[in-house]
C-alpha cells in the first residue's frame, strides 16, 4: 500500500480538522490512530477498523466492499475533475458515509456518488478549494 | 447513603473507563493526549484512572470505614479538579474526557460534576469524624441508614441521583430537545419565509454558480492556470462572472518547476446567473484569461494534451 | 467586494469583456483534446512537474503587518509568516479582502514558500470550519448544533447562508432543515463568541 498507481475505490471526499486547532475544531483530538494533524496530508477512512465500521456504515449506500484499509496507510487522491493529486496518509475513522447516501460530486456530467474519504485541510486544499466543502475524487495505492 | 451515592457515580464512570470500548474516543481531544504524547499512552492513563475510580467506590460501598473511604473519594474529587484546572490552564479548548459522549471544552459541568465527588468525599468523611464526637451528616454505613429509615434513605437516594443524572447524563438529550420539537411542532418551521427565502426564487447564490463550475468542462480545461480560490463575482446583464488568479508561462510549464514561475493572469468565467446545478441543459461557460501586467488575452490551452495537476503534490 | 469603485468598474467592465469574447465551452471538448475518461484510462494520472510543491499553513493570526503579512502561530506552537498578495484570494464566509482579516482569526494557508520561510499565499481561508453536527435546534436566524457532544450556535447570515440537500443543487431556503439531521456545516467560526456563521449547511436523506 503506497502512494502508487493501484485503483482502489471512488466517490466523495470532504474534509475535517483534527488534532490541535483552533476554533471549534480544538476538540476534535488527534483521530482513532491519535496522529492526526489539520496541516499534514492526512486522511480518515471508512474501513479504518471494524469499530470505525460500525460508525460509518458504507455498506448502507451500496459500498459495501470498500476495503480495509488500517493507520499508516497510503493513498493517492485524484480529483475527478481538475486530476489535481495528493498523497495522504490514513490517521482516522470517517466519514459518516451512512448519513449522506446518494450524495454525489459530478464533473462534467459524471458523478461520484457517496462520501468515501475525508481530507485534512492541508491534502484537500491541494485538490480542492476549501470553500467547496465536498468533491469527487478517485483513489489509488 | 452519600456513600452509596458516589460509590455508584465513581463505579459507573471508572467501569466505563477501564472496560468501554469507547475509552479510547473518550480520551481523544483530552490534554492527556497531547501531553502524553498520542492516544494510546491517554488511553491506558484513561484506564488507570478508571480502575482507581472502581476501587474507591468497591471501598465507598464495601466497607464500613468512612474515614479512609470518605477520605479516598475527596482525594478523588480534588484530584479531577485539579486535573480540570490544569487542561484549562494548559489547554483550553481540550475536552475533559468524563464521558465519551461530551467532548465539549472543559466547562463548569466538568468542575461541577469533581466538586460532586468532592462533597460526597468530604460528607462521608465528616461521618467518620464523628467518632471524634462531630456530628454524623451521612448517618453512618448505608446500610444502617437504609435500615434505620428506609424512606428518608431512599428518598436521599433519589434526590441524589437526580443530581447526578443532570451532572453526568444526558439531561439535554432527555429535556430540551423535545421540548424544541414540540415548539417546532406548534408554532411550525420558523424558517419558512424567513431571511433566507424571501429574494428571488430562481436567483442562484453565488456559491451555487462556483459548484457548477468548479465541476464543469470549463474548469477542467483551465484548472492547470489556477492557483487561487475564487477572488471575485459580479453580475452582469444576466451574467455572473467568477474571476480567479493563476500563474501562466508556456515557455515553462512543464520545466523547471521554478518558483513562482510564470505569468500572472485572472482567470474569468462568465456563466449564466440563473444556472444551477439542477438546470436542465449543461451550461454554457464562457473563459477568458488576462494577463494581469500587459492586459493581453491568453490561450492557455494550447498545446495541452490533459488537465493538469496544478497544483503538485505533497506527503 | 460591496465597495465598488470607478475603477473596479471598469476592470470588471474589461475583464467581463473578456471573458464573453473567450472560448465558449458546452459540455464538450471546446478547448483541446479534454476526455476524463481517457485520463483515467491510465492507471493514474501524471502530474504536472512544473510546480514547485506548495506549502500549507495553519493557526492563529497574532499580528498583521502593513495589512498584508499575517504572523501565524501554529497549533502544535510553530510560528508562520503569510504575505498576502494581490493575486491571494481570501475567504472569510465569503470571497474578501485583507481588511476583512483580524488579529485572533484562524486560518488556513496555501501557497509557496519564499527562501526566507515566509509563505506567498494563493489561497487563505479565514476561520473556516467543516463540521460534521446533528441539528438540535432551530430558530429564525440560528440552528443549535450539536458537536462533540457540546452545542454550537449556527447562525443565518441573510444572503450568505444555503443549504444542500442530498446532493441538489445550493439553494437560500433552509427550511428544509429538519431536527435531529446529521449535517456537515461550511462556515466561518466566530472568534468573539464562539458560534459559526453558516455558510453552507449540507444535509443527507
Amino acid at each position: 500500500m503506497a502512494c502508487s498507481t493501484n485503483y482502489l475505490w471512488r466517490g466523495e471526499a470532504t474534509w475535517f480538522c483534527c488534532g490541535a486547532a483552533w476554533g471549534p475544531c480544538g476538540s476534535a483530538g488527534g483521530g482513532a490512530c491519535g496522529n492526526c494533524r489539520s496541516a499534514s496530508n492526512h486522511g480518515a477512512w471508512p474501513n479504518a477498523s471494524a469499530a470505525c465500521w460500525d460508525i460509518t456504515r458504507p455498506d448502507l449506500c451500496g459500498e459495501g466492499g470498500i476495503p480495509r484499509r488500517g493507520c499508516g496507510s497510503v493513498m493517492r487522491v485524484v480529483q475527478e475533475c481538475s486530476k489535481s493529486a495528493v498523497c495522504i496518509t490514513i490517521t482516522d475513522c470517517g466519514p459518516r458515509t451512512k448519513s449522506f447516501c446518494g450524495e454525489a460530486a459530478c464533473c462534467n456530467g459524471v458523478c461520484r456518488t457517496n462520501r468515501i474519504l475525508d481530507l485534512t485541510p492541508a491534502a484537500y486544499s491541494q485538490i480542492a478549494s476549501l470553500s467547496s466543502g465536498k468533491t469527487g475524487v478517485w483513489i489509488y495505492e | 447513603m452519600i456513600a452509596l451515592l458516589v460509590g455508584g457515580v465513581l463505579g459507573w464512570s471508572g467501569s466505563t473507563k477501564l472496560f468501554g470500548r469507547n475509552t479510547p474516543v473518550q480520551a481523544s481531544g483530552t490534554v492527556l493526549e497531547r501531553k502524553l504524547g498520542g492516544l494510546p499512552r491517554a488511553t491506558a492513563a484513561l484506564r488507570a484512572v478508571g480502575a482507581a475510580e472502581l476501587l474507591v467506590a468497591l471501598a465507598l460501598v464495601a466497607l464500613p470505614v468512612p474515614l479512609a473511604t470518605g477520605a479516598l473519594a475527596a482525594l478523588a474529587g480534588t484530584g479531577f479538579a485539579a486535573y480540570l484546572g490544569y487542561a484549562r490552564a494548559t489547554a483550553p479548548d481540550s475536552s475533559c474526557g468524563c464521558t465519551a459522549r461530551d467532548k465539549a471544552p472543559i466547562g463548569v459541568r466538568a468542575f461541577a460534576r469533581a466538586g460532586f465527588v468532592l462533597a460526597g468525599g468530604a460528607v462521608v468523611l465528616a461521618d467518620g469524624l464523628a467518632g471524634a464526637g462531630l456530628p454524623a451528616p451521612a448517618g453512618g454505613p448505608w446500610w444502617e441508614a437504609l435500615r434505620d429509615g428506609p424512606a428518608a434513605a431512599l428518598g436521599l437516594l433519589a434526590a441524589g441521583a437526580v443530581l447526578a443524572w443532570l451532572l453526568f447524563g444526558d439531561p439535554d438529550r432527555a429535556v430540551r430537545l423535545p421540548l424544541r420539537r414540540l415548539r417546532l411542532r406548534l408554532f411550525g418551521h420558523p424558517l419558512h419565509g424567513g431571511p433566507g427565502t424571501a429574494g428571488d426564487p430562481e436567483a442562484v447564490p453565488v456559491e451555487g454558480s462556483v459548484e457548477l463550475l468548479e465541476r464543469s468542462l470549463a474548469w477542467q480545461t483551465v484548472t492547470h492556470v489556477v492557483r487561487s480560490g475564487l477572488r471575485e463575482h459580479w453580475d452582469d446583464e444576466g451574467w455572473r462572472f467568477l474571476r480567479y488568479t493563476g500563474l501562466y508561462d508556456p515557455g515553462r510549464q512543464g520545466a523547471d518547476g521554478a518558483e513562482g514561475a510564470g505569468r500572472p493572469v485572472s482567470v474569468v468565467f462568465a456563466m449564466d446567473a440563473k444556472a444551477g446545478l439542477d438546470s436542465p441543459r449543461p451550461p454554457v461557460i464562457r473563459v477568458g484569461v488576462v494577463d494581469e501586467e500587459t492586459g493581453e488575452r491568453v490561450d492557455v490551452t494550447a498545446g495541452r494534451e490533459r488537465p493538469g495537476a496544478l497544483l503538485g503534490e505533497g506527503v | 467586494m460591496n465597495r465598488t469603485t470607478d475603477s473596479t468598474l471598469d476592470r470588471r467592465r474589461f475583464l467581463s469583456a473578456s471573458a464573453l469574447g473567450g472560448a465558449t465551452v458546452v459540455g464538450a471538448t471546446a478547448l483541446g483534446a479534454v476526455d476524463p475518461d481517457a485520463a483515467f484510462a491510465a492507471p493514474t494520472p501524471p502530474l504536472d512537474p512544473a510546480v514547485a510543491e506548495t506549502s500549507f499553513a495553519e493557526g492563529l493570526i497574532t499580528g498583521i503587518d502593513g495589512g498584508t503579512l499575517l504572523h501565524v502561530k501554529g497549533s502544535y506552537g510553530e510560528q508562520h509568516r503569510i504575505q498576502l498578495t494581490n493575486a491571494t484570494s481570501i475567504w472569510k464566509l465569503h470571497p474578501t479582502t485583507a481588511e476583512d482579516v483580524e488579529t485572533g482569526d484562524g486560518l488556513y494557508a496555501r501557497g509557496l514558500e519564499m527562501p526566507d520561510g515566509t509563505i506567498a499565499a494563493d489561497a487563505v481561508w479565514v476561520n473556516i470550519v467543516n463540521l460534521d453536527v446533528t441539528v438540535r435546534g432551530i430558530g429564525k436566524d440560528r440552528l443549535a448544533l450539536g458537536y462533540h457532544g457540546g452545542e454550537l450556535i449556527g447562525r443565518i447570515v441573510p444572503g450568505r447562508s444555503t443549504a444542500s440537500y442530498a446532493g441538489a443543487a445550493l439553494t437560500d431556503d433552509l427550511s428544509g432543515v429538519r431536527m435531529g439531521q446529521h449535517a456537515l456545516v461550511l462556515g466561518a467560526w466566530r472568534p468573539k463568541d464562539g458560534a459559526v456563521d453558516i455558510a453552507r449547511i449540507t444535509v443527507g436523506h
